[in-house]
């Protein structure tokens, strides 16, 4: 930084030059007042550095070169769902371990514990009723928007070479997201998550060959018990939670390699 | 219409008005009217909520004044939102106008 300054907008003469009526030139210097004393600009400034000097910038080129700026600019903010996804997935985990320590995975007790301890949650914790709906409204979100990130790379044709690989882990991911959601959905334990995993089961059954096998593996028998909730519990959070963060790790690794596709 | 190269005064088909600044105010302008307006309509509807007391007060018990200055405070608001957008910058356009292609509508 020099010690000279140069903001250009400390020097008023350009404001001589215009026919500036008394209202906007009023309007003006006001804002510029403002800005002099609650430097906002000079942060946004800052970030809107950090915008261009990082890999994350528009594909702009593309369309630049074959003079599509004018269509192409209103597709721009769906260019954000990915990382809208990845701020959805760092609040659910973040509001997932702290539910963590007030829920208990137990069928045990006339009403079952884990759904007495949604009810303790929602009804007394402080914040809890807070807490629970930031859980599952960001997982509703992530959801929605991993969803709408996929229509978006498809459309755009992102997925295309040399970005196969991408796509696939892409794919496993909004499948593994969906899990994540199925087994959330089981843990408060109550009418709407018991018939659910019913379905689930019967839904594995319904598999050849394999079903009986699968059933037995995901939800711990054919009739529902402590077993499938300490399964969907442990699959909720330490078994997914892994597989699911290296896996956008990697993915976000690929993007940042290789680069925003330019729409095709 | 003292320089010729700021398109100041000129008026587009419906008459408005537009003045070229300097980035860096353009910046400032669109930065601290849009924080104005924000203010104006958020301050502007929590008055007008506790005047009406959240539109549930028989019409004697309105607190006509603090109504009032809520619906001045949005309008308020409004109003430095629509006159910031005279305002541009060096070489910036309506975006509507900028395209080299005609519209294919019908």
């Amino acid at each position: 930084m020099s010690l000279e300054k140069k903001d250009e907008h400390d020097h008023r003469a350009w404001m001589e030059e215009r026919d500036l009526t008394p209202v906007e030139k009023t309007f003006l210097v006001s804002l510029m007042w403002l800005d002099q004393r609650f430097r906002i600009v000079d942060y946004l400034e800052l970030l809107e550095n950090l915008y261009y000097k990082s890999n994350l910038q528009m594909p702009k080129s593309h369309t630049e070169q074959y003079n599509l700026d004018n269509k192409f600019w209103y597709w721009y903010p769906l260019y954000s769902l990915g990382f809208f996804s990845t701020i959805a997935y760092v609040v659910a985990a973040v509001s997932g371990a702290l539910l963590g320590f007030y829920y208990s995975p137990a069928t045990a007790g006339e009403t079952a514990a884990a759904y007495e301890q949604v009810v303790y949650i929602m009804t007394d914790l402080n914040f809890g009723y807070m807490l629970r709906s930031i859980h599952r409204w960001s997982a509703q979100v992530m959801t929605a928007a991993v969803f709408l990130h996929m229509l978006r790379v498809y459309f755009t044709g992102a997925y295309k070479e040399p970005r196969e690989l991408n796509w696939l882990i892409g794919i496993v991911l909004i499948s593994l997201t969906m899990v994540f959601g199925y087994t959330g959905y089981l843990l408060p334990w109550n009418q709407l998550s018991f018939w659910a995993g019913q379905i689930g089961v019967e839904m594995a059954l319904s598999v050849p060959l394999i079903g009986e096998w699968a059933a037995q593996l995901l939800f711990g028998g054919f009739t529902l018990g402590q077993p499938t909730l300490q399964r969907m519990y442990i699959l909720h959070v330490f078994f997914l939670p892994f597989v699911v963060t290296a896996l956008i790790a990697i993915h976000i690794g690929i993007v940042w390699m290789q680069g925003i596709a330019e729409p095709h | 219409m003292v320089s010729s190269e700021s398109r100041e005064s000129e008026a587009d088909d419906r008459g408005s008005r537009e003045i070229v600044v300097p980035m860096r105010v353009y910046k400032t302008v669109t930065v601290f009217s849009t924080l104005l307006a924000m203010v104006g309509a958020i301050l502007g509807f929590a008055l007008l909520d506790s005047a009406t007391n959240r539109a549930t007060a028989e019409l004697s018990e309105v607190n006509v004044a603090l109504a009032v200055a809520g619906l001045a405070s949005i309008l308020l608001g409004a109003g430095v939102y629509a006159f910031a957008t005279r305002f541009r910058a060096e070489g910036m356009g309506n975006a509507k106008d900028g395209d080299d292609e005609g519209s294919h509508n019908g």
